[in-house]
């Protein structure tokens, strides 16, 4: 017996039955062979191709995600993601460009504008995402029924927006209470057919988990903060600053104020370094713990859902992530420098030192888009396909049997948030 | 004729009814497990749907958008592929309609880099002549803002530009009388504005709308105050070329087009890689030797010597500092001199050095 199968055989048996109901079918080979020739294909179109490799991809994940014995349907295609892509940016060349010029007169007019742009491409973002999920809800079809989302993208990019200024403000201790509101907001308008789905997920059940793992990563960092503004005299070391007329000076007089100062340098980089150190170790376990809590939250009706998912499953697709990314990354240094002094040599001989240039020049600019897709390929194909097939067969259903009885219901939406979402760079799957 | 078991979803409901398939001549009979027919779909208008690798996924094109067939049965599947043009089990009419979409978007991409490559640059230098002085002028004060951002450092604690102090402030009045005897002999259309800042590379820059920054270790590495006029006078040769100007619009459009290619519109740091590309652009060698025959000209006309620069530019590129923007982006310094020299051989000797040796010993101070 693993781990995975404890939970399941010490579960009460209840009067509705718990099923394993949900498989993912698809082979790990066949997805890294659409990524590899996708990528290849991205390279080559400098990414034009990514509304048909996007297509792809989702047609590969949904396809062979069976759920109480069917298998979902995208039925979106590459032309309506390029549509929505051409209207994303008839909005946006507009407005970008008025931005820019705003940004480029003076006085307030000038503040203003720069100041504006950032929140409200943010809140464009926040919009496009919710868009972006009615797209890819109404392109997903079930047993011959759509699912679909109704609500407004306004209302949404407002609440998201206030909920991300309050994570900030909070330094993450309100993630928790935003992630369960707007799950509820999005789930209370989506619709399996005639179904309405709901989030039952707890705001406080997740701050109460992820509490402890907040305060690994952000107490180092506040203890250092007040370190800093309480242990260290600030007018000594601006007086310092002031009658000091070079960086070796500076170092100098702040020696002589304050004997200890390089003790206190140590201590203030520890405790980034620590908290550095612990943020990237506890990633994955923040991300299995937020995706079971997410999935057990969901609720279609009177369908239950429940995840299981292992935490040494997350942890396991990001160190292959960082193997592959490592074997990937000598492989393409070796290739690099080959490549470089082959090429070199070839045209030293021509006597052109302007073409040789040009020649490293786009070398170089060829070689980080490889790598950049590289990456971005081995973390679709380990993480992400973690997530998906992880996630997808970690879920336990009860009242399946609501499934069989859903009303057709919705029409499929346009795909202007996908483009906007992509513009954006927002996107999801 | 083949017969086999499949599932049937009709398209109001999620209810699953197992079928009976029957492939007719013309149509695909569908009955119920009571053997009532409850459709039959044409071939003609089969369409093939996302389905795991061993399931034929069916709708029709007419009917009822969400009714699906589903079939598993291996020898009925291929019996209705065959019957059916429409469908394209094999794949093959859909990877040549992918290949046509590669073809077509590897093209359009090459054209892309094309204009990016060449057509970017030509149109700049169309259009740069064109936008108003007014415009350059307030672009000019957006971008130093910048600029000064990135240059300025701020570790020696003290302001970012020289000439506050007393001693500063009488060497900021000879700089001042140097770049006034420049800027009368170049008769430009806008108002120069130079400035000694701390930075410790030889180098100076030159941004749009006529602002002039000039390292101190430029002026603490010229032997005299007629090297430094020759280099302000090769940045006054971009101002009055409007270079500066020039590459924005290049950066500006090539970030569209890139941004339009890539879907990327966050990149709203344009300024900011604006700035960077005026700072730290590796000028075209073009770009650079018209400046250096600008500078050469003016210094004549101004009565300097117009061989200063080229002295001063071997004598640079002989001791590489790091970070050396004058030396480091500007390639073929030996040729440059020679070109510089060439050409201030046809030009009349000076008459007297720009500064006086007084004069020229305040302006070494003006970052006292």
């Amino acid at each position: 017996m693993n781990v995975a199968e404890a939970p399941v055989a010490a579960a009460p048996q209840t009067s509705v039955p718990v099923t394993q109901a949900v498989r993912f079918i698809g082979t790990p080979r066949a997805y890294w062979r659409l990524l590899f020739r996708g990528t290849a294909r991205l390279a080559v179109t400098l990414g034009i191709y990514r509304f048909w490799f996007a297509t792809d991809i989702r047609r590969f994940l949904w396809s062979n995600t069976e759920i109480a014995g069917e298998t979902l349907e995208y039925s979106g295609t590459a032309t309506e993601l390029l549509i929505g892509f051409l209207i994303a940016i008839a909005v946006l060349v507009p407005l970008n460009l008025i931005l820019f010029i705003a940004a480029l007169s003076l006085g307030p007019v000038g503040q203003f504008a720069s100041t504006l742009t950032f929140p409200l491409l943010f809140f464009l973002g926040q919009f496009a995402i919710f868009r972006a999920r009615r797209y890819r809800l109404t392109r997903t079809i079930y047993r011959g029924v759509r699912c679909h989302q109704d609500g407004s993208a306004i209302r949404y990019a407002i609440c998201a927006s206030f909920w991300w200024i309050l994570i900030v403000l909070t330094l993450g201790l309100a993630y928790p209470f935003a992630q369960s509101r707007l799950e509820r907001f999005k789930m209370r308008h989506t619709y399996f057919g005639n179904l309405q789905g709901r989030f039952e997920g707890s705001g406080w059940r997740l701050f109460f988990r992820g509490l402890v793992m907040w305060l690994v990563v952000v107490g180092p960092l506040l203890f250092a903060l007040t370190y800093a503004i309480a242990g260290v005299d600030w007018d000594k070391v601006s007086a310092a600053a002031a009658t000091s007329d070079g960086g070796t000076d500076f170092f100098k007089k702040i020696e002589t104020a304050f004997p200890d100062v390089y003790g206190a340098i140590g201590i203030l980089i520890g405790a980034v370094f620590f908290s550095m150190l612990m943020a990237v170790v506890l990633f994955p376990v923040f991300q299995a713990m937020v995706l079971r809590w997410w999935i057990s939250g969901l609720r279609l009706g009177t369908l239950t859902i429940r995840s299981q998912l292992r935490t040494g499953l997350i942890y396991g697709a990001y160190l292959r992530f960082l193997w592959y990314a490592l074997l990937f990354s000598t492989a393409m240094s070796i290739v690099g420098v080959i490549a470089y002094y082959a090429m070199n040599a070839a045209l030293a001989g021509l006597g052109k030192p302007e073409l040789v240039e040009a020649v490293n020049a786009a070398g170089g600019v060829i070689s980080y888009v490889v790598v950049m897709l590289g990456y971005s390929a081995i973390y679709q194909g380990t993480v992400r396909f973690a997530f998906w097939q992880g996630g997808m067969e970690s879920i336990q259903l009860e009242g399946t049997a609501v499934l069989d009885a859903v009303k057709a219901e919705g029409g499929p939406s346009s795909a202007v948030g996908e483009g906007l979402a992509d513009a954006l760079n927002v996107g999801g799957f | 004729m083949a017969t086999g078991a499949g599932l049937y979803f009709d398209g109001a409901s999620s209810a699953r009814h197992a079928v009976t398939i029957e492939t007719t001549p013309a149509f695909l009979s569908i009955a119920g497990a009571d053997g009532s027919l409850i459709a039959e779909w044409p071939y003609a208008e089969l369409r093939a749907q996302s389905a795991p690798d061993a399931v034929m996924r069916l709708r029709r094109a007419g009917g009822p958008e969400l009714a699906r067939l589903e079939i598993r049965d291996p020898a009925l599947i291929a019996d209705i592929d065959e019957r059916a043009d429409s469908l394209d089990r094999s794949g093959v009419v859909e990877r040549r309609l992918r290949k046509r979409v590669v073809a077509w978007t590897v093209a359009a991409t090459v054209s892309l880099v094309l204009v990016a490559i060449f057509g970017v640059p030509l149109l700049s230098d169309r259009i740069a002549p064109l936008i108003p002085l007014s415009v350059e002028h307030r672009l000019g004060v957006t971008i130093d803002a910048q600029v000064r951002a990135m240059l300025d450092d701020g570790r020696s604690g003290k302001p970012f530009e020289c000439g506050g102090t007393d001693a500063g402030k009488a060497g900021r009045a000879a700089l001042d009388t140097l770049v006034g005897k420049l800027e009368a002999a170049a008769g430009l259309p806008i108002p120069l504005k130079a400035s000694v800042v701390r930075r410790r590379e030889s180098n100076a820059v030159a941004l749009p709308g006529g602002h002039i920054y000039v390292f101190e270790g430029l002026v603490s590495q010229s032997r005299s105050a007629d090297e430094l006029a020759g280099v302000i006078a090769h940045e006054i040769g971009h101002v009055a070329h409007r270079d500066g100007t020039r590459s924005l619009l290049e950066a500006a459009g090539l970030s569209f087009l890139f941004g339009v290619l890539l879907g990327d519109f966050t990149g709203g740091g344009l300024v900011v890689i604006a700035a960077k590309t005026v700072v730290q652009s590796a000028y075209s060698r073009d770009v650079e030797s018209s400046a250096d025959l600008y500078g050469v000209g003016l210094m004549a006309r101004a009565g300097g010597d117009p061989r200063a620069l080229a002295a001063i530019l071997d004598r640079i590129a002989g001791a590489i500092e790091p970070g050396s923007k004058l030396t480091a982006d500007h390639p073929q310094t030996k040729d440059r001199v020679t070109a510089i020299n060439t050409a201030a051989n046809r030009l009349p000797a000076p008459t007297s050095p720009l500064l006086s040796a007084s004069e020229w010993d305040t302006l070494r101070g003006i970052c006292g």
